[in-house]
């Protein structure tokens, strides 16, 4: 599995969330400011996510990811990224072009960066994960 | 004229379930005629009902910190019509929660028999401060949280069977949009309603943060389906069965203005599907598919 064999079930799972074509959504979407999503839609595209590739995706779980080893008061300080956690971010969002991350962004800044493609990896790594907890019980 | 449903909570069991009951009386102010002319309770408010208990299990496990509000509905069912002198046994059961939403599902009976269910209803949610005074709400709870158990089911004695003398004077509710503003018969229907601050609902829903209970816009919704077939003049004779995919995106507040775009989805053998969209300054606020299906099918 991987981000190309996720994609289409995705992005017609976007595009049913934020009630738009699918036509309309593209790999390198970003879902608030290209694609119009709240808050409430976030909620609703994690919870069809879950149901249809049946894995558990915690709250907060892309921003675990992009923290990786960093713990939190490294990561972030008053709800601004610090140098590292910026580092860290840039990362972890390897598929967001480099203008998008913005100097002194704040930790609830970070889901406008979310693409299309962010929430396929968050699948990929999702399911794989679960393989492996399935083969390790 | 209050918005509150559950008259009394038999049993919470915190982040599992939670059951109440609701009695259907001439003290109730919202009331509608079905199609019989019968007196019942306005169908969507059964779900606002069963909302309404899920929310109180949230709020205590919250410690009435936060509460849930509206938002995304997978699925809701409208079986039959609960009938004025009936008694609807809620049953909510929360399957996620953490302090951000709820997940939960949840049915309404009277006796055997299920009149509305909720698959899949997830409510964000944010702080009671916002919308009500917690001393107050935590006062609302310790009115109707009296645990119990079910009211005995005497199939023989409901009052289904024992009809009250109907009185045509009794007042019902009306929701509904304020008027249509453009219609294409069989196709699409466009109409529009304004919010006012005067409605009956405002005062619990809530406080001091008014905003329209998704419930009223559904109702809403459904009333314009009828008139949307009553202008299709179809060949078939259809019955509302099923609410999809709802979500509502937006608070709605008096003064707003709603347009809500109604058209055909798909309509094969035996099922329409109408697809909604709402908006406030061409902004969407709502959407929602109402599923309906030929009489007798």
């Amino acid at each position: 599995m991987n981000v190309d064999s996720v994609y289409p079930k995705v992005r017609e799972i976007i595009a049913d969330v934020l009630v738009i074509d699918e036509d309309n959504v593209a790999l390198n979407s970003r879902l608030i400011s290209d694609l119009g999503a709240e808050s409430i839609d976030f909620l609703d595209l994690v919870f069809q996510l879950e149901k249809e590739f049946n894995i558990k995706i915690p709250r907060g779980q892309l921003e675990k990811n992009a923290r990786g080893d960093l713990a939190e008061d490294e990561f972030e300080k008053g709800g601004v990224l610090t140098a590292a956690g910026m580092s860290a971010l840039k990362n972890y969002l390897s598929e967001i072009p480099p203008e998008h991350f913005k100097a002194n962004m704040k930790v609830n800044e970070i889901p406008m960066l979310f693409t299309v493609e962010t929430f396929c990896k968050l699948i990929v790594a999702a399911v794989s994960e679960q393989k492996a907890s399935e083969t390790v019980a | 004229m209050r918005f509150l449903f559950v008259d009394r909570i038999l049993q919470l069991s915190p982040v599992q379930l939670v059951r109440g009951i609701k009695h259907i009386t001439r003290d109730d102010h919202y009331l509608c005629r079905d199609e019989q002319g019968k007196l019942s309770f306005i169908p969507s408010l059964i779900g606002e009902a069963l909302g309404q208990l899920a929310a109180w299990n949230v709020m205590v496990n919250h410690d009435f910190r936060l509460r849930p509000v509206a938002g995304v509905v997978s699925s809701a069912s409208l079986y039959r019509p609960a009938y004025l002198g009936e008694t609807l046994l809620l049953e909510a059961h929360i399957d996620a929660l953490d302090d951000v939403a709820v997940r939960y599902h949840g049915v309404a009976r009277v006796g055997d028999d299920v009149v509305f269910s909720i698959e899949s209803a997830l409510g964000p949610l944010l702080p009671m401060e916002q919308f009500i005074d917690v001393d107050e709400v935590r006062r609302q709870f310790d009115e109707i949280n009296r645990p119990g158990a079910w009211p005995p089911l005497d199939m023989a004695n409901m009052p289904l069977n024992t009809p009250l003398q109907d009185d045509v004077s009794t007042p019902t509710a009306s929701m509904s949009f304020d008027h249509v503003l453009s219609s294409e018969p069989g196709i699409a229907l466009c109409a529009e309603k304004c919010i006012t601050r005067a409605a009956s609902y405002f005062p619990d829903h809530f406080p001091r943060k008014p905003v329209l209970p998704m419930t009223v816009l559904l109702e809403c919704k459904l009333n314009l389906a009828r008139e949307f077939l009553a202008r299709a003049q179809f060949p078939e004779a259809y019955r509302i069965s099923e609410l999809r995919k709802i979500k509502m995106n937006e608070f709605i507040y008096p003064g707003d203005v709603v347009v809500c775009y109604l058209k055909v989805k798909s309509h094969q053998a035996g099922e329409l599907v109408l697809n909604y969209r709402s908006e406030v300054d061409g902004k969407r606020v709502c959407v929602l598919d109402v599923v309906m299906t030929t009489k007798g099918a």
